[in-house]
Formats: C-alpha cells, sequence, structure tokens
C-alpha cells in the first residue's frame, strides 16, 4: 500500500511537468501498477473470467506462463472446452463443428512464438527485447485526456509479409494506466479497420494492478462490442501437465 | 487501492458552476456514446483525385479523392479502409516513400482538379505507421498540393509541388523542398502568386532531374481562367537550383494548364499535353530527348478536352509507346501518342490512372463516379462498390416509417433512399430520381410516391411519381421571350413547410408554384446585386472555353420559409444579399448592409439561411467567403426582422461554413457545417466544440433534423449521408443542467421515452463483402447515463430486473467520462440447457422480455444507483394480447421445462460421478452398474451424447426437440402455431415420463447404491448435490 502510495504522489508531481517522454510514461505505468521488479516476479497467470454474450453467461479460462505457453478454455451450456492452447512450440485450437482440436495454422504458431517474452507485460525490459515506444499527438478517449504511446514489438508475419507489430496505447494522464488499446486488423474482411479494447475496474492482485474488465469493440462506428469480466486472477499458478498434453490431439 | 482513489478523487478537477456545466464539457463527453452513423450510398461513389501504388507489393493501393479523405486497400482494390477521417478531406496527392514504402506515406491536401465546386487542402502530411496515424508538417496556406518527390536514398530529401489558391492570389505556390524530412521547407522555385506548380516528376534513373510544370489560373464564383504568360514547362538536372524553360517546339503564345508523363522504362522520353490559344496546336507533345525537343502528336478531343479538370498523362511502366490519358472518357494509344482510342465503359471525368507494378495489364482508373479495376488494360472495367465517397449538395427527408433520405450528387444524379434496411442499407435500396449532376432533392411533404428534383442550372426541374413513374419538367420559364432567367448552377429549390403543393425556386427573383410547378409565379423583384460583371459566362473559361453553367452568378442561392408566420420569408444570394419578405412576397428588405462590409466582405456568398424555430423575428445565416478567398467561418444571427446582426463563431470553429441546423426543441443547441466537419454549440453559440465521433472532417454542405426522429442527417460532399441518431440526450443533458446542481452525483441517470420492440423479422441482406451496406439505427432500449468521472477503478456492473426484483439480464456497463449509452435488446437471460455432448442450438435462443417497466441496477463501487427503463410493444402490430399472452406463457413453461431438464441431467450427471470410484469393487456389478446402465439408458434420451455439431450431428434427443421448438415459438411475438402447441404436448409427456423414469430410478437403483455404500462406506462423505436453485444460480 505504502509503495502505490508513493508511487501516486510521484505521479502527481508529474502533473506539472507537461512533457513527457514515451519512456518515461511506460516507467511510470509499471511503477504505478506495481513496480517493475514485482512485475518480473509473476511466472504464470490464471484469469477466471466470463462474457455475456447473446443472454448468457459464459464463463472463460486463460494462463499464460513466462515460457510462452498460453491456455484457453470455455464452458458452454455446462461443456467445457479447450479453446486454444499453445505449449511454446506448436497450438491447437478448437474446431467448433467436429470440437475437435486443429492444428493452429503455422504463420499463427510463428506469430504467438515471437510473443513469448512478453508475458507478463511487453513492456518490461522492452529495449532490450529490441522494442521500441513512440509518444504520438495526446488524445482523448473514454472522455479522458491520454497520453497516446505507439508501441512497436518487432515484426509479425501477415500473409506471409513481415510487418510492424504494433500497438496503440492511450494512458490515462491522471494515473498511467492504459485504458485503450488500438491495433489495425491487418487480416480478413475487417482489415484495415482499428480494433478497440477499452479497459477498466482496476484491481490489486499480490501488490500489482490489473483490468478487471475488458471490452473488445471496432474502433469505427456503432456497437458495444464484447465485455470480458475478470472474476479471478491468480498468479505463479502451476499448470496441469495434462493441459499440454497433445498425445490425444496427435491422433487422427 | 482505497489510497490510490483517494488521492486521485482529491486531484481530480473541481466542476465549473452550474450553468456552464455542459458548455465547458469536451464534445467527446458532451456526446459520449453517441457516434454519427455512415449509409454512404457507395452505388455511385464519387471523384477519386489520385491512385498510389506501394512500389515493391502490388497489392497496396491508395487513393486520395475530392472529398471523401484518403483510402488504403491491402488486397489489390477488392476492400478499401478509410485511413485520414481527422484530416482534409480534399486530396490532391498520395505519395508512398520508396525507402520505407510499408510505413511512410506523404498526403498533399486540397484536389488540384480546379471545379467550381472543389474543396480546399490545408497543408501535407505524414504518415510513419502505413496510414495509422497522422502528423501535419506544414504548407497549411497551400491549399492544393499536385505532387510530392522523395529522393529514393534519403527520405529526409523531398520536394512538393503547390498548385495554390484558386480563388486568389497567393504566394504559398511552386516547388518547395525539404532535407529534414519535412521539418521544414524552403521554397526553390517560385513564379508569381496567381502562378501554381501542376505537376511535378521525376526521372527515375537520376533523382536531380525533375520536371516542373507551371499553370496560371484563377477562379472566382462568376468565371474562371485558365492560362497566361506565366505557364511554362521548366526542368532542373541540378536538383532544383536551377530550372530551365524547356519548349523547343512548344506553341507560342499564352499557354494553359500542362500535363507531364515520362515513361519509366526509358526517361528520356516525355509526354505533354500543352493547353495553348490555337486549337490546331493543342494537345500532346512527345520529347525523346529529355524535354530538349518536342514534338506535337496529337490534338484529339481526349487530348484537349477540359485541361483544368482532366492533365494527367500516365505511360505504361514497362512500355515506353503506351501512353494513357485522363479526360472526359480516358484513352489509350499503344503507338507513342500518334493514335488514342477511348477506354472501355466507365463513368465519365478520369482524373488519374495507375498501373500495376508487375502486371501493367491490370489497371486502375479514378472518376467522378469512384475506383475502377480492369485486368484487361482499361477494356472491361469493373467498379470498387465499397467507396462511399459519395458528394452530396442537399439533403432532406420524409416521414414515412423508417423515414428517406433525398439528395443530389456531384455528377452523380439525384436519389432516395432509406435511413434503414433489413441487414442495413444497401446499394440496391437506392432508387435514381435525378439525372446529370444532382442537387436539391425534396419528397412532397403529404404525397410520399412524388419527388422533386433538378439538374445543373435548373435546366431541369422533376416531378417525378415514384409510384407511376410519370416523370415531368417543371422548370418556369421566364415570362419575357428575351429575359434570361439566372439559376445558380446548384439551384434554390424547396418545398412549403406550410403549403404542400407549394414548390420556390430561385433564379434572380423569387419563383413560386402552388399547383406542384405546373404554374409558377415571380414573388419578387431581382433579389440580388444584378452586376453585370459578374454575368459574362460565355466568355468564361480563359484559353480553353468553358461554359458549363458552373459558373451562373447573381442568383438566389437559399430559401427560408419561418416556421412560425407563413408570411415571412428570407432569401440570401450567392453575391452576397439577404432579404427579407414579411407579406409573403408582396414587399422585400434588403438588410443586406446591416451585416455586409461589418461582420463579413461584403458580397460574401449567402450559403444558408434558417428562420428560427422559436422567435419569429429570429435567423440565422451562414455566409461562405471561400470563394472570395476567404477560408474563415461565419454564422450570423438577427433577432429583429435583420436590423442588426451578430457573428455567433468563435475560434474553434475551423473551415469556411456552409450549412447549419437549430434543434428541433431546445434553442440553444445548435449544429453548424464547415468545410472541415461537424461543430455543436449547446449555448446558442456563445462557444463551439467540434463532433468527432465517428464524424470525419469531412465537408457538410446541408444538414438537418428530423421532426420527428430527432436525427440529425448530413449530407457531406465526400462521405456520403451521414447521421447522428437520436439528438434527445443532449436536450435531456440541458434540461438538467437548467435545474442547478443536478451532476453532483458521480452517475447521473438520463430520462429515456418508452422503447418499443421492434418486432420485424426477415432474411437480412443481399450484399457481398465487397459492396458497402450502410449502418442501421439502433432499435434496442437505451439506458443513458452521465458519468462525472471515467471510471477505471474498482468494480462496475449493470444489471436489469422485473418488478418482482428477479434478475433478467447482466450487462457490460459504459465507463466513459461523460455521456454513456447502453443497448438493451429486450432479452432476458437464456435458459440453461441440459449438458450434452454437443451445442443445442434452440438453447441459445434468450427469449424476448414483456412488455412493463424494468430496474436497472448499476453497482460502482460501493454505490448502487437505480433507474428504469420501459419497454413496449410495436404502436403498429398485427398480434393480438390474447396472441402475445399465449406465447408468453408458452415460452415461459417451455423455458421452465427446459432448466426442467438440465436440473434432471445434472442430477443423473451427479449420480454417475458418484459411481465412478466403485468401478473396482467386488459388489460393482451386483449394486453399483445397474444404476449406472439405468441412468445411462435414461440421459441416451434425455440429450446427445455423441456426434458433432455438424454433418456428423446424432440425433436429436428430448433436449434438442424442446429447445427447437422453444426457439421457434419464442422467435415470434404472436399466437404459437397448432401443430407447435400439438408438439409441446408431446414434449411435456416425454418429459414428465422423464421425470417418472428417474424417479423409479431413485426408487430401485439408486437406493440400492446408497445401501451399498453405507454398509460397505459408512464414513464416506459425498460432495452434497446442488438443489435446483443453486444449479440455475450461475447462468
Amino acid at each position: 500500500m505504502m509503495k502505490i502510495g508513493l508511487s501516486v504522489i510521484v505521479l502527481m508531481i508529474s502533473w506539472v511537468s507537461f512533457s513527457q517522454s514515451a519512456d518515461e510514461i511506460v516507467s511510470k505505468y509499471l511503477e504505478t501498477t506495481g513496480g517493475v521488479e514485482n512485475w518480473k516476479k509473476v511466472k504464470s497467470q490464471k484469469v477466471a473470467a466470463s462474457v455475456n454474450a447473446q443472454g448468457m453467461k459464459i464463463p472463460v479460462e486463460f494462463w499464460s506462463f513466462a515460457d510462452g505457453r498460453t491456455y484457453s478454455a470455455f464452458t458452454l451450456q455446462g461443456k467445457t472446452m479447450v479453446q486454444q492452447v499453445f505449449d511454446g512450440e506448436k497450438g491447437y485450437e478448437m474446431n467448433f463443428m467436429t470440437q475437435k482440436m486443429e492444428e493452429i495454422d503455422a504463420e499463427s504458431v510463428e506469430n504467438l512464438k515471437r510473443n513469448k517474452g512478453d508475458f507478463p507485460s511487453p513492456f518490461i525490459d522492452y529495449k532490450e527485447k529490441g522494442y521500441t515506444v513512440e509518444k504520438l499527438e495526446d488524445a482523448t478517449v473514454e472522455g479522458v485526456d491520454c497520453f497516446k504511446i505507439k508501441f512497436t514489438a518487432g515484426k509479425k508475419l501477415s500473409e506471409g509479409k513481415e510487418v510492424d507489430d504494433v500497438t496503440y496505447y492511450y494512458f490515462d494522464k491522471e494515473n498511467f494506466v492504459p485504458i485503450v488499446v488500438e491495433t489495425t486488423i491487418k487480416m480478413g474482411p475487417m482489415a484495415g479497420k482499428t480494433s478497440q479494447t477499452v479497459m477498466s475496474d482496476y484491481d490489486e492482485v499480490d501488490g500489482l494492478y490489473f483490468p478487471f474488465s475488458i471490452q473488445e469493440k471496432l474502433k469505427e462506428g456503432e456497437g458495444m462490442g464484447q465485455t470480458i469480466t475478470f472474476d479471478k486472477i491468480e498468479l505463479n499458478v502451476e499448470a496441469d501437465k495434462s493441459m499440454f498434453d497433445f498425445s490425444e490431439f496427435e491422433k487422427k | 487501492m482505497k489510497k490510490l482513489l483517494g488521492i486521485l478523487g482529491i486531484c481530480s478537477l473541481t466542476i465549473a458552476s452550474a450553468q456552464d456545466f455542459l458548455s465547458n464539457l469536451s464534445t467527446q463527453e458532451l456526446f459520449g456514446s453517441i457516434q454519427a452513423r455512415h449509409i454512404g450510398p457507395a452505388l455511385m461513389s464519387g471523384r477519386v483525385s489520385d491512385i498510389e501504388g506501394h512500389p515493391t507489393d502490388r497489392n497496396i493501393i491508395y487513393i486520395g479523392t475530392a472529398g471523401g479523405g484518403v483510402w488504403k486497400s491491402e488486397d489489390g482494390g477488392v476492400l478499401f479502409s478509410s485511413i485520414f477521417d481527422k484530416h482534409c478531406q480534399s486530396i490532391g496527392t498520395v505519395k508512398v516513400d520508396p525507402n520505407d514504402p510499408d510505413r511512410v506515406v506523404w498526403v498533399g491536401t486540397g484536389e488540384t482538379w480546379t471545379r467550381n465546386s472543389t474543396s480546399v487542402g490545408d497543408g501535407i502530411y505524414k504518415s510513419t505507421d502505413g496510414g495509422a496515424n497522422w502528423k501535419k508538417m506544414g504548407l497549411e496556406k497551400s491549399e492544393r498540393i499536385s505532387n510530392i518527390v522523395i529522393n529514393p536514398d534519403n527520405s529526409d530529401e523531398i520536394y512538393v509541388s503547390v498548385l495554390g489558391a484558386l480563388w486568389g492570389d497567393s504566394e504559398e505556390r511552386g516547388v518547395y523542398k525539404s532535407t529534414d524530412g519535412g521539418q521544414t521547407w524552403e521554397k526553390i522555385f517560385y513564379v508569381n502568386a496567381t502562378t501554381g506548380c501542376s505537376d511535378l516528376i521525376v526521372d527515375p534513373n537520376d533523382f536531380k532531374t525533375m520536371y516542373a510544370s507551371f499553370w496560371e489560373f484563377r477562379r472566382t464564383a462568376w468565371s474562371f481562367s485558365s492560362g497566361g504568360t506565366n505557364s511554362a514547362l521548366y526542368k532542373t538536372t541540378d536538383g532544383g537550383k536551377t530550372w530551365n524553360k524547356i519548349h523547343n517546339g512548344f506553341p507560342e503564345g499564352k499557354l494553359g494548364r500542362i500535363g507531364v508523363g515520362l515513361a519509366p522504362s526509358n526517361s528520356k522520353i516525355i509526354y505533354a499535353v500543352v493547353e495553348s490559344e490555337k486549337d490546331e496546336d493543342k494537345g500532346l507533345y512527345r520529347s525523346d530527348d529529355g524535354g530538349a525537343n518536342w514534338k506535337h502528336l496529337n490534338n484529339d478531343f481526349a487530348l484537349t478536352v477540359r485541361p483544368f479538370y482532366f492533365s494527367r498523362i500516365v505511360v505504361d511502366p514497362k512500355d515506353p509507346e503506351v501512353i494513357t490519358k485522363a479526360g472526359l472518357f480516358g484513352a489509350i494509344s499503344k503507338d507513342g501518342g500518334k493514335t488514342f482510342k477511348q477506354m472501355g465503359s466507365m463513368h465519365a471525368d478520369i482524373h488519374d490512372i495507375w498501373f500495376d507494378i508487375e502486371d501493367p495489364t491490370r489497371t486502375y482508373v479514378a472518376t467522378d463516379g469512384g475506383l475502377y479495376r480492369s485486368l484487361n488494360k482499361f477494356v472491361t472495367l469493373e467498379r470498387i462498390e465499397n467507396l462511399p465517397i459519395s458528394q452530396f449538395y442537399h439533403v432532406s427527408m420524409d416521414n414515412q416509417e423508417p423515414y428517406k433520405i433525398y439528395g443530389g450528387l456531384q455528377d452523380n444524379g439525384s436519389w432516395v433512399g432509406p435511413s434503414a434496411s433489413p441487414g442495413g442499407i444497401e446499394a440496391r435500396n437506392w432508387e435514381s430520381v435525378g439525372a446529370g449532376d444532382g442537387f436539391r432533392v425534396f419528397p412532397h411533404p403529404t404525397n410520399p410516391n412524388i419527388v422533386y428534383s433538378e439538374m445543373q442550372g435548373a435546366e431541369n426541374v422533376w416531378r417525378y411519381d415514384l409510384k407511376t413513374q410519370q416523370l415531368k419538367v417543371i422548370k418556369p420559364y421566364p415570362e419575357d421571350i428575351d429575359q434570361k432567367l439566372r439559376f445558380n448552377w446548384n439551384a434554390a429549390l424547396s418545398t412549403s413547410i406550410h403549403y404542400p403543393d407549394r414548390l420556390y425556386l430561385g433564379s434572380q427573383y423569387l419563383h413560386v408554384s402552388d399547383d406542384m410547378g405546373e404554374t409558377w409565379r415571380v414573388i419578387s423583384p431581382d433579389l440580388t446585386t444584378n452586376d453585370p460583371a459578374k454575368q459574362n459566362q460565355e466568355n468564361s473559361g480563359g484559353l480553353s472555353k468553358d461554359n458549363s453553367g458552373a459558373e451562373n452568378h447573381c442568383t438566389i442561392f437559399t430559401i427560408a420559409e419561418s416556421p412560425i408566420d407563413r408570411q415571412l420569408l428570407w432569401v440570401g444570394t450567392d453575391d452576397g444579399n439577404i432579404q427579407v419578405s414579411k407579406d409573403a412576397g408582396k414587399t422585400w428588405t434588403d438588410v443586406t448592409p446591416n451585416f455586409s462590409g461589418k461582420l463579413a466582405p461584403k458580397n460574401t456568398w449567402v450559403y444558408h439561411i434558417e428562420a428560427d424555430k422559436f422567435n419569429k423575428g429570429t435567423a440565422w445565416a451562414v455566409l461562405d467567403g471561400h470563394t472570395n478567398n476567404d477560408d474563415k467561418p461565419y454564422l450570423i444571427k438577427t433577432t429583429d426582422f435583420g436590423k442588426t446582426w451578430e457573428l455567433k463563431v468563435d475560434s474553434t470553429v475551423v473551415g469556411f461554413t456552409r450549412s447549419f441546423e437549430q434543434d428541433n426543441k431546445n434553442p440553444d443547441i445548435l449544429f453548424l457545417g464547415t468545410e472541415f466537419g461537424l461543430y455543436v454549440s449547446v449555448n446558442g453559440g456563445d462557444s463551439w466544440g467540434k463532433f468527432e465521433n465517428n464524424m470525419p472532417s469531412v465537408a457538410i454542405h446541408y444538414m438537418e433534423m428530423h421532426p420527428q426522429k430527432h436525427d440529425l442527417v448530413m449530407g457531406t460532399h465526400g462521405r456520403g449521408v451521414i447521421i447522428i441518431d437520436d439528438l434527445t440526450p443532449i436536450r435531456n443533458l440541458k434540461e438538467i443542467e437548467a435545474k442547478g446542481n443536478a451532476f453532483s452525483e458521480a452517475l447521473t441517470f438520463l430520462p429515456t421515452p418508452t422503447y418499443h420492440m421492434n418486432e420485424k423479422n426477415n432474411f437480412g441482406n443481399t450484399s457481398t463483402e465487397t459492396q458497402f451496406v450502410g449502418a442501421n439505427p439502433s432499435d434496442n432500449a437505451k439506458i443513458i447515463y452521465f458519468l462525472k468521472k471515467r471510471h477505471t477503478f474498482g468494480k462496475m456492473t449493470m444489471e436489469i430486473k422485473d418488478d418482482q426484483g428477479n434478475l433478467i439480464t447482466r450487462m457490460g456497463p459504459g465507463k466513459k467520462k461523460g455521456l454513456n449509452i447502453v443497448e438493451w435488446n429486450y432479452s432476458m437471460n437464456a435458459p440453461k440447457i441440459a449438458k450434452g455432448k454437443t451445442f443445442d442450438f434452440g438453447g441459445f435462443v434468450a427469449p424476448r422480455v414483456k412488455a412493463g417497466k424494468y430496474t436497472v441496477v448499476i453497482k460502482k463501487g460501493k454505490k448502487e444507483y437505480t433507474s428504469h427503463v420501459e419497454v413496449a410493444y410495436p404502436k403498429q402490430s398485427v398480434f393480438t394480447a390474447s396472441d402475445r399472452q399465449l406465447q408468453y406463457e408458452t415460452v415461459t413453461a417451455m423455458y421452465n421445462m427446459i432448466e426442467d431438464l438440465a436440473y434432471l441431467v445434472y442430477q443423473i450427471d451427479y449420480h454417475l460421478e458418484l459411481a465412478k470410484p466403485f468401478e473396482s469393487h467386488k459388489k460393482y456389478k451386483k449394486s453399483v452398474l445397474p444404476m449406472v446402465e439405468k441412468l445411462n439408458e435414461l440421459k441416451e434420451t434425455l440429450v446427445i451424447t455423441s456426434g458433432d455439431n455438424y454433418v456428423g450431428a446424432a440425433e436429436p434427443r428430448l433436449r434438442e426437440k424442446m429447445s427447437d421448438l422453444f426457439g421457434t415459438i419464442a422467435g415470434y411475438p404472436g399466437r404459437p402455431g397448432k401443430n407447435q402447441l400439438k408438439n409441446l404436448r408431446g414434449l411435456e409427456t416425454a418429459h414428465s415420463d422423464a421425470y417418472e423414469s428417474y424417479r423409479k430410478i431413485l426408487l430401485k437403483e439408486v437406493t440400492r447404491f446408497i445401501d451399498f455404500t453405507s454398509k460397505e462406506f459408512p464414513d464416506k462423505v459425498f460432495d452434497p448435490k446442488k438443489t435446483k436453485e443453486e444449479f440455475l444460480e450461475d447462468k
């Protein structure tokens, strides 16, 4: 608590200085949300969440690990199913027609591999990873004055082409937490449109701050999008071995 | 956590005094969730001014448009996205940096095809992320940028050709150079204040060699002039230090616009199209020695037509003898310019051409009617169908449900289309109601079958009966055969608020018809300045005569009837007059001297007059000075019938002004349309803010608020029709503000009307993935509230409850600072479905609630806020109350039955789970297995336990049969079919049979199992079975 109080004072002082570099904003974000050293202690994360869709509460579960493994599952009509699982090298996802796991396409797996070092936050040691931050013109989102940061996390593949892996972060000037994240959709019929992730309900877990409500929507036009509410976040949890056992899926 | 919030709370800004609370909000806070809705259409699209490809990726194509911004395709032109919404929408040129083509893109704003209706630019922009974000890099006063050249070895070295101001002198013209990536610019080549650089091309083999054409040109509201002694073609071979005229072989005398093209495959071959004094030496010139000598090849129509509008030559990248020329139809030569052939069929007026970098048979053409793509080098062309860049001059609406929108477009006729349509507003929903250039279109106020439309200069004014398809020309003729009626290009046509069959039309006089255009009478003298110096259009055009009617001047441009007093008429003219009549046109008072030369320069075009909706003596006039080279915004207001006027814009408003609208209910809520977007005032024009919620910075030529729906409908000149649906929340905010102190709470609910469910059902639209489909308005119920601060920390939830306090559904609340609108689709939670192997699709149906009053509960931190939302059935419905009652009872019974079944299956699974640990016990077969077998046997009849969700599906079981019928009945708001009810009886029987079977298993096999466990494992404690309430708790 003491730590957070201090960081808030730091951030209050910072209001006086108008020009903030991108690097300072990122540092303040990490500091305000718990401190880099504490973030670095996180080796895994399990999120129990729920999505409200078409009058149904759909429980979902996301696991992610420092070594790049990820696992997600959901429960629909009482049935729990793995949605996607990636062990750092290989990945599978559910085909909803057959309810069988199928191997993720090579390009997506390659992109997952490239994101391996981004847990728990891609901002930690971003320079060492060769990532860059750039401060763009300040912007107002959600009615709030924000710093807008262009974050380039190296390159990713898009339809066979190497492209910059760019995400735009809007940090609330008052408290340095990101409240909106944007990316340009690269593939499919929505290519070129901007997808927006709106974050709120920040709360503390073991001294670190996480958004507990995440709304995904298109930036342009109407529609409320889809909100995921986090019910519980657990840090440094152990995975069950069976979660990453692909032998069942490999049986054709 | 508390500490953090506490400190932040202390630091939050204190709220300004109650009276000006709303005026102090940003427009983003004020409008919050209210977003603009784009309905296009794209079927006629609009003018594309420039095409630019990527130097190594053939699939990346950018287009610059005349008024609709910049669009990017990453798939060779199948789909385009708008990437320049926040900035000026009039584009001169787009250029990709060859050194970093995936990232760096430049846009020079300001169209260079200088027709009367062209917009203006506001500088040069750069993106370093492929178009996602843009930064203005100066040249703010350039108005029109014709080209950008980037050193292929050094991104910091850039040359920009500035054509410059169209409507007046300007020193910001010529060639500019930057050596620091656009941070600073040096004007390296300038001719004079009337002559700009219309084209700049570079030798791909030698970056220091460039060709620049200069054009002496000027437009006024009443004339156009192309050509002079300063027009010339220059060449530099030292990177712009020295420039030499290269006219050896060019015509003598004055020159006009010169277009230049270079053969990329042989950069010594240069083509130029030259506008000159004599018809015989106009047209195409060719040089085979880098411009040292020129030979005249061709003066065909295609090479000489309207140089101000068409002057681009593009040479095939692989074949120097293949040249294309923009023009009325576009032309191609395959013999080095000796002969030309017209391109294939497409919309007229071609402005630019692009050859695919790898395969020059794949080509793109920019026209007044959008972008075309050809796979056989211009022989046949297909139009890109997702570019809603249509250029409306005007819009009007009717009172149908859904209401229809009428409007005319630049070079694209007149149209009527719906504001909503099943599955979205498609191309096929629009109907053509006028030819030529389209302008003002009106429905008859009481007869929805009658539409009035017009073409340029009121050459035709039509009355069209949509039902009988009878089309009559109804334009007025002069009373004296020698008299000339002067109609503006965009002639002032209007229907009346007070007389359904009345029409007004403005020439220099005000014409009135009271029989739908059959007879006309003149009810005014000449209301213009009638300045003879401004009526010499026959000689307009300069070196190429151009008397299209576009320069007609000294005409009436806007007509306004007072909604309060039918005798009160206002007229505004293009030459700056405002005249008012209080006796229906018997006498007129010229009130021009009361504002002209005081609040705005003399003769500033009166673009729009709006008679106030609340006070008889009050009127608002929007003046547009851009044709006098004046880009300032003017909104002036009188409250005494024009005796005195005051200016009602502040420094926030950017761009010259064209349109205005006052809210239907609150006189202080105002909308002002400028060349660069929409501005809003909530204090009667004392201060303004820019509305940017999905609203591009586009020129708004006309706007009107729908009288019943309270939607603001905007006719934009480049992005089609844009609607802001239902502005009542803004009025409500004003009412709350007027009460004083009302925003003291962190959250304030706004009143909402009763929402009527839309019970229409349909099979959606017919458009394909590559066609633009306009968005529909939402017909959901809305929960509207104002948050004083953005909710970022701690929990915030929203629930809907019925009058008994039962949970109906949960929703994600909006958390913005400012206005939040959360939509509810009238559905309750779906029933909890029995667990099976596959999904039960009928079980995904969430039934609609009954009409009634529902409670909204928002929990924010520890505080709880409640409000109500009232929902009703449609006002006009084919269903009776007893139909609805039966449907509701049936759905409720089935809902409960489905959940009963879910609970039954849960219980079966519970017992089966209990049995599992005993599988190897010696008494398993005797004491446990019978239960397992019986339960599985029963379960098999209840839910699917095999197969998949597609063609491997198993035969439906009771669960699937139940929910299939449930979905069918819940999906239709009326009386369930007799066969459906019969089917339900069967399901009910099966359902009670299932429970009976389960009861029997409980009594026999389960009891035996319990006996077995209590005897063998007396200390064993089993997980308790959930009660039904517990089971249903979390759904």
